[in-house]
């Protein structure tokens, strides 16, 4: 959803939906924005601002929305340009040309793909507001910024991934035979309206945490980050803005009518903040030399950071629809497998892709090098990152990866992906068979090719 | 110690006799019931946006409470509720302190907030269990457990708590301590309740994954309790939290507009956690909406009461200590009640306020301007109507000692100097 929002608003940002929505900005410190770093951009938004009165209320509120689509946009557009294309890890996919085949094809089989829950959610007054302040974080090196550019950028396929596989999986499913005749009639394209809004929460959670995943650790602050008091601003606003969306995403948890499926999807955000919270702590750990986690460890700790939500809004679309608990058993199962094989891919790709010339860059919890660890044994791998250290005792990463590849660490990720992705198929095969159900089948295999 | 004001209103009630108190008071709580009914309209209405018609008589109500006060105010200074209250109080028996009579279903309140907190990851179990130290004043679970046996009374329903009674005091604990773990970050404050905070001593971003942790824990004991309106009721509080500190954020240019949004702030950051805790134990006891809204007004009129106390303390209580202002809501640019009163004395505040006293030498300047003025007294007379509201619909409710023990409570909130 946001992301067709938003690329929505870039056809328009030409016309007059964007000159207008310009002008709203004046209303806020523009006199900031003009001497903040020459910015062209910024340039122009001054210019159309100056003819519009800081008084006409009226224009806020009709304006605001459209304001905060093509602020988010120019954001993005020129956060890119200005610093080329590292790619985000959050929104790494697998294959990508293939994936994004099978995503926007399962697109069009459950009909429109959201209940606009998180439309109203971007539309509010408060996120324009943090839309207008985000272009204060322009030139600093806050996480949000990317996490705002990744809304437009190779988000395409990602982003929504959770919600269309919820709806898939709620439209294999089909009515239930508990579930009275009535609601039957409330089904759009054999989806029940709360299965979509659970879609949307799906989605909120996930983006919410994609926003908190992004809060900067002050102490941590260097020079060339940019100035302090903005990387606190862009804290400020990635806290809150986090908890906009997880706010309205328990508002709308609530209006399902289900404390079963609340419970769960509780649950699965405690599973999620845990899992974040792992791999932070992980990540401290960059030299690699403390000891890294077991295989087992890993998955343990994926499926909280990658997979509890998927897996749990699954079961949960199955409860909305008061499907048997065996029903919500797999379609928990599918969830959990699909997420695990979607994550190891995504960290197969720097090894499987042949691309020279790249800038190679990849986790040391990357699952491969996790897998690499285990077989070798911690005192080898402490030798080997040692040899692939550079003189100014920087890690050369194609060096590293060559040395991952020669063992069998990388063959072991490839086939735990496989496992996977088998189980997930084996989940849905109790399904009846339908397009939902062979579009989900495609997903899950295309987790395992490589 | 009380603040330097606060004695000065105990000498000024001696002034006064009863009765024109009471005649005081009552002219002036039929102008205002106007403004609390226009500033906060039902829930329902709360999430949508103003309607642009409706909002120039919003502001005429509040500009004619504000100038009435203006009115009053040589007359209205002095009297503080306690020795009226005290009387219209009917027990025989004393009434009991409030911290007591709740004790007994607070004791093992941390233990079990630790038990909802289940987290395989020690450091960030211990960064969850942090505030759940039992050094806080948890006034909001012991308003909850007052109200929940004092609405069980009113609803012949005798015996201990109900379960959901219970967490919900657990609940109302959680969502306001997961709260305080976000704000904290927000405002970058160093120290609460004595110690570091939490992203002081291991960072923002374990700060607030676990202030979400804490959050879902809250959330999931909710949708335990198995009943949808009551989390429908909770929910909303998650909600008007961010939105209230979202509110904070911007400062109206208008007046009076910006006085109407300051109370809404409160409203939402402090008053709607008490409120719907309010109403959700009274929900799981009693299907009579108006029992329902009973609970919600008097938790939303002592929260927004308990707020603008807070507010004036920030002013008053350093000073007193010290001898020199916290004035900490200053130092985060925020105006309260204290300094939106006495702007209308001096609109030289006013271009502070816009610039959020970011020059140098503001926060000193608006600070003497506040104690120059009559803002202070002025928001505590506006803290003493809230708090009268609070009683008047709590006196509704069949009487208890549990009853009594609130109306103890509000008295006490507004007549606490820290």
């Amino acid at each position: 959803m946001i992301t067709q929002i938003l690329s929505l608003t870039v056809l328009s940002e030409s016309g007059r939906v964007g000159n207008l929505a310009a002008a709203v900005v004046t209303f806020h410190d523009v006199t900031y924005y003009a001497n903040k770093d020459g910015s062209s951009q910024c340039q122009v938004v001054c210019c159309e601002t100056a003819s519009y009165s800081p008084s006409d209320s009226l224009l806020e509120t009709e304006y605001s929305e459209k304001m905060l689509l093509s602020t988010w946009s120019r954001l993005c557009c020129r956060a890119a340009s200005s610093r080329g294309q590292r790619t985000l890890s959050l929104f790494s996919s697998p294959g990508a040309s293939n994936w994004s085949k099978v995503v926007s094809d399962a697109e069009k089989i459950v009909g429109y793909p959201t209940s606009f829950m998180s439309l109203r959610c971007l539309l509010s007054d408060e996120l324009s507001n943090v839309a207008m302040h985000v272009r204060k974080l322009v030139g600093t090196r806050h996480p949000l910024l990317s996490t705002a550019r990744g809304f437009v950028y190779d988000s395409k396929n990602n982003l929504q991934m959770r919600g269309v596989i919820v709806l898939l999986i709620s439209k294999a499913a089909g009515p239930s035979h508990a579930a009275s005749d009535l609601l039957a009639q409330d089904m759009v394209s054999g989806i029940y309206p709360s299965q979509r809004n659970l879609a949307e929460i799906t989605e909120l959670i996930h983006t919410a945490f994609l926003v908190h995943r992004g809060i900067v650790n002050l102490r941590e602050w260097t020079v060339s980050d940019g100035p302090l008091k903005d990387m606190q601003f862009g804290n400020k606003m990635a806290v809150l803005s986090g908890d906009f969306l997880l706010a309205n995403a328990c508002t709308g948890l609530a209006q399902l009518n289900n404390t079963k499926v609340v419970e769960l999807i509780s649950s699965a955000i405690g599973d999620l903040v845990q899992g974040i919270y792992n791999e932070n702590s992980n990540n401290t750990e960059e030299n690699g030399l403390t000891d890294g986690v077991d295989v087992e460890t890993w998955e343990e700790q994926t499926f909280l950071s990658h997979g509890a939500l998927l897996a749990k809004s699954c079961q949960a679309a199955m409860e909305l629809a008061k499907h048997d608990k065996e029903s919500q058993r797999l379609a928990y199962k599918y969830g959990r497998h699909l997420s695990l094989g979607h994550k190891l891919n995504s960290d197969l790709q720097p090894f499987v892709k042949s691309g020279v010339g790249e800038l190679l860059s990849f986790s040391l919890d990357a699952a491969p090098v996790v897998f690499h660890r285990q077989i070798v044994g911690q005192e080898r791998w402490h030798q080997q990152l040692q040899q692939a250290k550079t003189l100014r005792n920087q890690l050369d990463y194609s060096k590293l990866l060559a040395v991952v590849k020669s063992e069998k660490g990388m063959s072991s990720a490839v086939d735990l992906c496989r496992y996977h992705g088998n189980k997930a198929l084996e989940a849905i095969q109790a399904f009846p068979s339908s397009e939902a159900r062979s579009a989900l089948e495609n997903i899950a295999s295309t987790v395992s090719k490589f | 110690m009380a603040g330097p004001w606060w004695s000065r209103c105990r000498n000024w009630s001696t002034n006064f006799t009863s009765a024109s108190v009471f005649e005081t008071l009552r002219r002036v709580s039929g102008r205002s019931a106007a403004l609390t009914e226009v500033a906060f309209p039902g829930r329902a209405s709360w999430t949508s946006r103003p309607r642009s018609e409706a909002q120039p008589m919003t502001n005429l109500k509040i500009l004619n409470f504000t100038s009435s006060l203006n009115r009053l105010k040589p007359r209205l200074l002095g009297p503080t509720l306690q020795p009226c209250c005290c009387r219209t109080i009917h027990s025989d028996a004393q009434v009991q302190d409030p911290f007591t009579l709740a004790q007994k279903d607070l004791t093992s309140l941390y233990d079990d907030i630790k038990k909802e907190l289940f987290v395989s990851k020690e450091e960030l179990k211990f960064l969850c269990d942090y505030y759940f130290d039992g050094k806080g004043k948890a006034i909001r679970p012991m308003i909850v457990v007052l109200m929940a046996r004092a609405l069980n009374i009113h609803s012949n329903r005798a015996g201990d708590l109900l379960p959901g009674q219970r967490a919900i005091a657990m609940i109302s604990e959680m969502i306001h301590t997961a709260s305080l773990v976000h704000d904290d970050v927000i405002d970058g404050s160093d120290k609460r309740r004595g110690k570091g905070t939490i992203h002081e001593v291991w960072g923002e971003r374990k700060a607030i994954l676990a202030g979400d942790f804490i959050l879902s824990a809250a959330s999931l004991a909710l949708a335990r309790i198995g009943n949808i309106t009551v989390v429908k009721v909770l929910s909303q509080v998650i909600e008007d939290l961010v939105r209230g500190e979202f509110m904070q954020l911007g400062s109206k240019e208008n007046e009076n507009e910006r006085f109407k949004h300051y109370l809404e702030k409160t409203f939402k950051k402090t008053a709607s956690l008490i409120a719907n805790s309010c109403k959700a134990v009274s929900i799981l006891v009693n299907p009579d909406p108006d029992v329902h809204e009973i609970a919600f007004q008097f938790g939303k009129n002592v929260g927004i009461a308990f707020q603008l106390v807070d507010d004036v303390l920030d002013f008053t209580s350093g000073a007193s200590q010290l001898g020199k202002p916290s004035a900490a809501d200053l130092k985060l640019g925020l105006a309260t009640g204290p300094v939106l009163f006495a702007c209308q004395q001096f609109p030289e505040l006013h271009a502070m306020i816009m610039r959020r006293f970011s020059s140098d030498g503001d926060v000193d300047r608006a600070w003497k301007y506040v104690l120059q003025s009559d803002g202070v007294e002025q928001t505590s007379f506006l803290a003493r109507h809230y708090g009268q509201e609070a009683i008047r619909h709590v006196r509704m409710l069949r009487p208890s000692p549990e009853r009594d023990a609130l109306i103890r409570l509000t008295e006490m909130v507004l007549t606490r100097d820290k």
